[in-house]
């Protein structure tokens, strides 16, 4: 593994392939926790933290259990059908433990994430960036990197997409598109903008 | 003094207005006609209203102290002219709200009694006797803020002052009152800085005037330096009169947010504060008369007069010779900064320099539209403030971004309305922003004081 | 078969561990907290409209536990609801009623002078800061409806520039009372249907002059119940204390219709605009 392809990799997660822009995955949190930047802060960081220990989790996982084929009275045994439900086990489990020590270490922050941090648990970015994982056959490593990546691209789209809201909260917009309305539009035209890197990595 | 070495400085921003001064700058102040009641408003000031110290039905002199300072912010009232103490009643206030006013019924006899004597020797005077006068006569500044004067010649030791600014910019349009001051009593002007110079210990003293005003940058000179004064042309630029913007024009210093010319070791006199020093201190006359331009289209005879503290704007729209056509609006101040009001009953304060008014082709009611973004108001703000941010703020209440976006250190200067092209209220929002951010923080103030006993 | 087998048992397996793993980590960082805090949150009404002073409801909830506050602060929880907040909380808590605001002004544009055209932002703080409005009378309703804005419950409507709060949607909250700069909102007990709408402590004549139906303290509804009424230089009040009861405006018959039930007071256009009460209105 060289310096090279984690770099690609890292890049691909952030700006190329935006977990939230182009692969629209985590678009719950992304809605939610998106009124300040503030709290986007706080849920980005939340984001990076459960993203990156779960693909390093779910990654050995995968290598050690899922992917390994071993022989019981000399059958083949193939678990790899099982990913999803083990992942998703898995990352539940992550993320309630992050959210119990959360809550004793910064319960300023548990208080101001809310329900959002359950939220995590049956998120689709979270398992997602495992699953992809998983079907590129990364490395243990590149896995983690990855994770991490993908969640730095989610803080990326989420504080972006806060401060267009916060701006937004102060301008005058026509009654019927207030609120959710405006903000899905601008969530599309801030995808759109994103659109403008694909090129960047072959 | 020679001027050809001195170099000014020219703030960013401003703008070019029509001045309209050749409606009143050639017409010879005259002393306004004695009025059978006058409503002299108890707060003239910025700080403390001062406490009144007369009952109904007593008889005052002329120049009697009528109300005396309540604290060190605070400056005293005196009684414009000879009288009967009448009812204290709330009239409406040139900044909006109705203010407490107190009436006095003149004798005709227009006496002066002031118990302040003459100190003619000033020069020999005690900067402490000089301080107290100047404090007893109630002066403030007359350019239009009204902070009392006498604590602008005390600054704090620590503060070193090396310049003695005089505003003489006078860049509201229409308004003539400091032209035909300093064109009239320039002596008061230059004799009244000198005795400010020496309370505060400075030699140098800048005159910044307009150069839209020869005559008067003439008069001035011839004796300027008799009285050690420099007097500097500026160019003609709205708000070259602005503390800030006059400072940097005049020494190239920046007072920073939440600073004072003190910081920079300035202290800025309005020219009729000035005057109104030379008055107390050589007279022992107190401020109880200002110069005031009464002005605009509809007015018949625009002119400058001597008017009294208390005059009713009705009665002094009278001396000018009444309107000729329909006035669609009054100001009082100029057009840029000054207050638009809703009826004539309002009075002539400490800081009225001007009576303004507009037909309705010169103002108009207009409905304002959302900001298009152009950014002509940040280009144009003096103080380097991005005033269509700030509006939008305050529009949707969020005055905690906009006291970020340093609404605070607006001087509601008016050149960020006047070029606004889809004419927004904005300095009206700031009002609001500013008023908003002053309670809350002295709601908090309260809160901490009370935490804390 | 093999297959199913196993990969029940794996699952199985990884279950049991995480499952202990959590239960381990809750038990390690255990934070405890005050269970009466919750259910003083289920009681209250969860509207979060801050009329108590405090962030939501959540926060309030948690400074009845640990600060003593007040739950009665609370203007729209139910009597029952707090008894129950006593009990948990464990301190004496004296029932309050329910309040509802009054606009205490009865000048419309219409019954009203007023001076030169206001044309600068349309909001009440905003105007009371430039020319303090354009209505003759400095006490009274601006109109340009700052309180309907911030009134959750939508009961304040403006009409002819004068606010009129609608009593049964009213929840209490307050927030009116804190944006008039004129301070004319107050919150008065529900049980009081009979108001007097004036604020102006103007002399009678003037208030005369600049409005047609002021209180212009006649004292004539002081003559019928002394009781119910507080006298005020140049303004009566009712007496909130003892409200009288709501067929007091027909006993009264106030010559200006300023004392009325809120009822009356809503159908307040229906004055004959040249009512004689109030002199004729001056117009610039």
């Amino acid at each position: 593994m060289d310096f090279h392809t984690l770099l690609l990799v890292t890049v691909g997660a952030i700006l190329v392939n935006n977990v939230v822009l182009s692969r629209i995955l985590g678009i719950c949190p992304f809605l939610g926790v998106s009124k300040k930047i503030e709290t986007a802060l706080g849920m980005s960081g939340a984001v990076v933290f459960v993203m990156t220990l779960a693909s390093f989790v779910t990654a050995l996982f995968n290598r050690f259990l899922i992917a390994t084929k071993f022989k019981v009275n000399g059958q083949e045994i193939d678990l790899s059908f099982t990913r999803i439900l083990l992942f998703i086990v898995v990352i539940a489990a992550l993320v309630q433990i992050v959210e119990i020590i959360m809550k004793k270490f910064t319960p300023s922050l548990y208080v101001a994430l809310g329900i959002y941090l359950p939220l995590i648990t049956t998120n689709c970015a979270v398992l997602g960036a495992a699953e992809m994982n998983a079907d590129e056959g990364r490395s243990i490593l590149a896995s983690t990197l990855f994770g991490f990546s993908t969640g730095a691209g989610f803080g990326l789209a989420l504080l972006l997409f806060a401060s267009l809201r916060e701006r937004l909260a102060a301008s005058r917009t026509p009654k019927a598109m207030e609120g959710p309305a405006i903000a899905l539009v601008t969530a599309g035209i801030l995808a759109l903008a994103f659109m403008g890197f694909s090129g960047l990595v072959k | 003094m020679s001027l050809t070495n001195f170099k000014i400085w020219h703030f960013r921003g401003g703008v070019h207005p029509y001045d309209g001064k050749e409606l009143s700058n050639q017409v010879p102040a005259q002393y306004a006609p004695l009025l059978e009641k006058y409503y002299v408003v108890l707060r003239q000031n910025i700080g403390k209203p001062p406490k009144l110290i007369v009952e109904k039905g007593q008889h005052v002199a002329k120049g009697q102290k009528i109300a005396e300072a309540d604290g060190f912010v605070s400056a005293p009232l005196h009684a414009p002219t000879s009288g009967t103490v009448g009812d204290v009643a709330d009239i409406p206030g040139a900044n909006g709200p109705n203010v407490p006013a107190i009436e006095i019924i003149a004798d005709g006899k227009d006496e002066w009694d002031t118990g302040l004597e003459p100190i003619k020797d000033w020069r020999q005077a005690d900067i402490t006797d000089l301080r107290h006068r100047i404090a007893e006569a109630g002066i403030v500044g007359m350019g239009g803020a009204a902070f009392p004067c006498h604590i602008k010649l005390t600054p704090p030791i620590e503060k070193i002052i090396d310049t003695l600014i005089l505003n003489g910019a006078e860049c509201e349009p229409y308004l003539t009152a400091d032209h035909r001051l300093m064109l009239e009593r320039t002596k008061a002007v230059l004799e009244g800085a000198a005795i400010a110079a020496k309370i505060l210990n400075v030699e140098r003293i800048l005159l910044g005037i307009e150069d839209n005003k020869p005559d008067a940058i003439e008069a001035l000179n011839k004796l300027a330096d008799q009285y050690g004064v420099t007097v500097v042309p500026l160019p003609v630029r709205y708000p070259q009169g602005g503390e800030k913007q006059l400072i940097y024009a005049l020494t190239g210093r920046c007072v920073m947010t939440g600073g004072l010319p003190m910081d920079v070791g300035c202290v800025v006199q309005n020219v009729g504060s000035c005057a109104a020093i030379y008055d107390a201190v050589a007279e022992g006359h107190p401020l109880i008369e200002r110069y005031t331009t009464i002005t605009g289209t509809p007015v018949v005879n625009p002119s400058t007069w001597i008017v009294r503290i208390g005059t009713p704007v009705r009665e002094a729209l009278g001396f000018a010779g009444g309107t000729k056509s329909h006035a669609a609006k009054l100001i009082m101040g100029g057009p840029m900064m000054g207050f638009a009001q809703m009826t004539l009953d309002v009075t002539v304060t400490k800081n009225t320099s001007g009576i303004l008014l507009l037909s309705a082709k010169e103002t108009g009611a207009y409905t304002s539209d959302p900001c298009i973004r152009c950014g002509r108001c940040v280009d144009n703000c003096p103080m380097h403030l991005q005033p269509g941010s700030i509006s939008v703020m305050v529009e949707s209440e969020h005055f905690h971004e906009a006291e970020h976006l340093n609404v605070m250190d607006c001087m509601e200067c008016g050149v960020c309305a006047y070029v606004c092209p889809a004419k927004r209220p904005l300095v009206q929002h700031f009002r609001r922003a500013k008023s908003e951010i002053i309670a809350e923080r002295q709601a908090a103030k309260a809160k901490a004081a009370m935490k804390h006993s | 078969m093999l297959t199913v087998l196993i990969s029940t048992i794996v699952l199985a397996i990884v279950g049991l561990a995480l499952g202990l793993l959590i239960g381990f980590a809750a038990k390690k960082f255990d934070v405890e907290v005050d269970p009466r805090v919750e259910s003083v949150q289920e009681l209250l009404p969860g509207a979060n409209c801050g009329g108590c002073g405090y962030a939501g409801c959540a926060d309030f909830a948690s400074a009845i536990i640990h600060q003593n506050a007040d739950p009665s602060n609370c203007n729209s929880v139910s009597s029952e609801a707090l008894k129950k907040i006593g009990l948990i909380a464990g301190h004496e808590i004296t029932v309050r009623e329910r309040k509802v605001a009054v606009v205490f002004c009865s000048g419309s544009y219409s019954h009203t002078s007023h001076h030169e055209e206001y044309n600068g932002i349309m909001d009440c703080r905003s105007a009371s800061l430039v020319g303090d409005g354009d209505k003759e009378c400095h006490y009274g309703c601006l109109g340009y409806g700052s309180c309907a804005r911030v009134c959750k419950s939508g009961a304040i409507e403006i009409r002819d520039r004068l606010a009129f709060v609608h009593p049964e949607l009213c929840i209490g909250c307050g927030r009116c009372t804190q944006v008039c700069p004129r301070k004319l909102i107050r919150l008065v007990p529900i049980t009081a249907k009979v108001h007097i709408y004036c604020s102006s402590l103007n002399k009678p004549l003037k208030k005369r002059a600049s409005c047609m139906n002021p209180c212009l303290a006649c004292k004539k509804c002081a003559r019928t119940d002394s009781s119910a009424v507080v006298i005020q230089p140049n303004l009566l009040q009712i007496n909130y204390s003892n409200p009288p009861a709501p067929d007091f405006p027909e006993r009264v018959k106030c010559p200006t219709g300023v004392l009325a039930t809120a009822e009356q007071h809503l159908k307040l256009e229906l004055l004959p605009a040249n009512c004689t009460c109030g002199k004729e209105t001056k117009k610039k």
